[in-house]
């Protein structure tokens, strides 16, 4: 998937472009980090998949498997010394155009973030100015956005307000309110409010609801449910937390080393996990439904991303691993064809001889 | 926070109970001129303690006024006791009053703002020879600590964003080397390289504070004059402490610009410029304002040696004669001025900070 020619023109179809009404199409992308004046790191290998309107994605895996960084990379938001160094992620807008993201030129991607894709970030302890109260937000935030006529002050507040309500928030005491005068609940949800202001077609959520005790990661995970169903925006959201991506989740990528090493339907990947490492994730905590069973710890961490395996990278891990598995780098091969995305697709070489074994219903 | 769940039904009606708590409306003005009226207090306190510390250090050291003028009377061929009986009638300080008698004086002095006649220039007021120099230093370094702070933090802001590219590189340089020049040596040689090798000026008419037969008054003229005359004390204490704001500047923006509210900002889409102001440029600011007044406490410190160098008669002259001398009055007058001023320039630093950082205004 990696031999398409950068920088198509927005607009055209670039060859093998898009699937067919896709919101989002990622083909082949790498996301490298620069680690000294030569030196780089490739925290994310070779991702592709297709994500159709209002359909919820979630990327799970270890710490460090480049979930976080592939969120960042789609909108561009990477620190300094981190890019996205190939590939296309193509992004049907509002107005029906397909562009790149990649290749968007400065303006152009300013306005696209938060209109077009909003995020919501890792622990919102920190995503407010601390000098700014939550009303200063959301005017910058809509003025940012707004070309023409400066809409008064007042019709925007009316609008945060109403944003607010919908996380259930009071707006009468949040607007006014600096960001320390917040609760954490109160500040991821003020944050959920704010991505959606713009009614952007695709939320990432990057851990949305870690560093917060469970009754308030509950009532959070349940309104974003609710928004989802009646807003209809597409979400990709990273999370450790499985149960959440069970819930939460119309399909289930599994990141390991940088690749997406098998992505299906939340069935599959909950009942009918193909690759091993996803079935050791699954066994590492306890069932969502069903009898309880003895968590499996899975020992040892994922490989350095400067010195990996010639072959699959989980092989050294891997409880299956057969000498084949050392030096031959599996294909994410698709075992069951669905549409919109669905397919069931895993990474290793053993798939079909492993199938009963990792099979848990 | 379970109340958060439990209070669903009304939207918001559990929720926001963190918020403002303990905060029944007007009482919030008073906490805040409250906070205002321990710091003054304090700041009271400590020129209190500082104008004790003159007192007695002054008065430590070896030597009266009396023995200073005698000492020099006696290189013209005096005798000693000749000497001393001229020095004892000519200064206005009597050696035989008892320390506690001087001090208790002293402290009646300072709290009715009376800080008697100075001893080397008899008849004249420590006020009236204070307040004839004084404020040509303050203006001079207020000018300069002003320009240099602002350039400093423009151009940190700069190198921050530009970290690690040319332009940050050469200016890195040269902040460091300007901070570890110290400032009279600069003044020296603004005054040979400038004046003298270059001759983009003469050093001989900018010294001193205005030029003959300008009139001190609210004019253009006056005003022109007395810049011109600062104008190498600004210069000299702008390059001074501007490298040290420069680094301190980059580094609290480099700090501020991997905040998360700052990645939050550019993935909202907000305009470079609005991010580098508000949310970049305010936050790198707010830990920096303490050290204002800090910088500015030193800069009049070290402005002894370069109003000396640069012959600008400020407050440095007098104060290198008032230890030279002896003149104890003179002495403990400046050294309570000058303290008053660096703790006031703090005060206002602290009040400034309350107000643009709302985290600690409760």
């Amino acid at each position: 998937m990696t031999d398409h020619p950068a920088a198509p023109a927005a607009g055209k179809a670039p060859a093998g472009g898009p699937a067919e009404g896709a919101l989002l199409s990622v083909r082949g992308v790498d996301v490298g980090y620069r680690t000294g004046r030569r030196t780089r790191v490739t925290a994310v290998r070779d991702v592709s998949f297709d994500l159709y309107p209002g359909q919820s994605m979630a990327l799970v895996g270890e710490s460090g498997c480049g979930k976080t960084t592939l969120g960042l990379g789609l909108l561009r938001l990477l620190p300094r010394t981190g890019v996205v160094s190939s590939g296309e992620i193509l992004f049907r807008r509002k107005d029906g155009r397909l562009v790149d993201v990649r290749t968007l030129a400065r303006e152009d991607l300013r306005r696209f973030r938060w209109n077009e894709a909003a995020m919501v970030f890792q622990g919102a302890m920190n995503a407010f100015n601390p000098v700014l109260r939550i009303e200063d937000h959301f005017l910058d935030t809509f003025r940012a956005h707004e070309g023409g006529r400066r809409r008064p002050r007042k019709e925007i507040l009316e609008q945060s307000a109403d944003l607010l309500t919908t996380v259930r928030l009071d707006p009468a005491r949040v607007l006014g309110s600096f960001p320390h005068e917040l609760s954490g609940g109160m500040r991821q949800r003020a944050l959920i409010a704010l991505a959606l202001a713009l009614k952007p077609q695709l939320l990432i959520l990057d851990e949305p609801t870690t560093a917060l005790d469970i009754l308030t990661q509950r009532s959070i995970v349940e309104r974003l449910a609710e928004l989802r169903d009646e807003l209809r925006f597409a979400m990709v959201f990273i999370t450790h937390d499985l149960g959440l991506a069970a819930e939460l989740a119309d399909r289930v990528g599994t990141m390991y080393a940088g690749r997406m090493i098998e992505t299906g339907t939340t069935r599959d990947i909950f009942y009918r996990a193909r690759h091993p490492y996803t079935s050791a994730l699954i066994n590492s905590v306890p069932p969502v439904a069903g009898d309880l069973t003895v968590p499996q710890s899975l020992p040892g961490g994922p490989p350095s991303l400067t010195a990996l395996p010639p072959g699959c990278s989980f092989a050294p891990r891997c409880a299956h691993a057969v000498d084949a598995c050392s030096h031959t780098r599996p294909t994410l091969d698709v075992l069951r064809t669905r549409t919109e995305g669905l397919s069931h697709a895993a990474a290793c070489l053993r798939t079909h001889e492993l199938l009963e074994g990792a099979t848990r219903d | 926070m379970a109340t958060e769940i439990a209070a669903s039904p009304p939207p918001g009606a559990g929720d926001a109970t963190s918020a403002r708590t303990d905060a029944p409306a007007p009482p919030l003005r008073r906490i805040w001129n409250h906070y205002a009226v321990v710091k003054v207090r304090k700041a009271l306190v400590v020129v209190f303690v500082v104008a004790n510390v003159t007192f007695f250090l002054g008065r430590a050291m070896p030597g009266d006024p009396i023995d200073v003028m005698a000492g020099r009377l006696t290189q013209n061929g005096m005798t000693m006791e000749e000497a001393r009986a001229v020095a004892m009638n000519s200064l206005a300080y009597d050696v035989d009053a008892p320390l506690h008698q001087q001090w208790w004086d002293f402290l009646v002095g300072l709290v009715t703002f009376d800080m008697g006649n100075t001893i080397n220039r008899p008849g004249v007021s420590v006020m009236d020879a204070i307040g004839a120099y004084l404020p040509w230093t303050l203006f001079s370094i207020g000018v300069g600590t002003v320009i240099a702070v602002a350039l400093g933090l423009a151009l940190g802001m700069v190198m921050a964003y530009r970290r690690n590219q040319f332009l940050d590189h050469v200016l890195s340089v040269a902040a460091s080397v300007l901070g570890a020049v110290p400032n009279y040596l600069i003044a020296m040689v603004l005054v040979v390289g400038g004046g003298m090798y270059l001759g983009w000026f003469n050093p001989i008419e900018l010294r001193g504070t205005v030029s003959p037969g300008v009139q001190a008054g609210f004019n253009l003229e006056f005003i022109g004059d007395a810049f011109f005359h600062a104008s190498l004390p600004i210069l000299t204490y702008v390059l001074a402490i501007i490298g040290t704001w420069m680094l301190v500047m980059k580094a609290s923006t480099t700090e501020v610009l991997s905040e998360d509210y700052v990645t939050v900002a550019r993935a909202r889409g907000l305009r470079d410029r609005r991010i580098a102001v508000a949310y970049v440029g305010r936050n790198a600011v707010l830990p920096l304002v303490a050290q204002i007044a800090i910088s500015f406490g030193t800069l009049v410190g070290g402005a002894i040696f370069v109003e000396q160098v640069l012959v600008y008669k400020g407050v440095g002259g007098l104060l290198l004669d008032a230890v030279n001398y002896r003149d104890y009055p003179l002495l403990q007058g400046l050294l309570i001025i000058i303290t008053s001023c660096v703790v006031a320039a703090n005060l206002v630093a602290d009040m400034l900070y309350s107000r643009l950082d709302p985290r600690i205004r409760d």
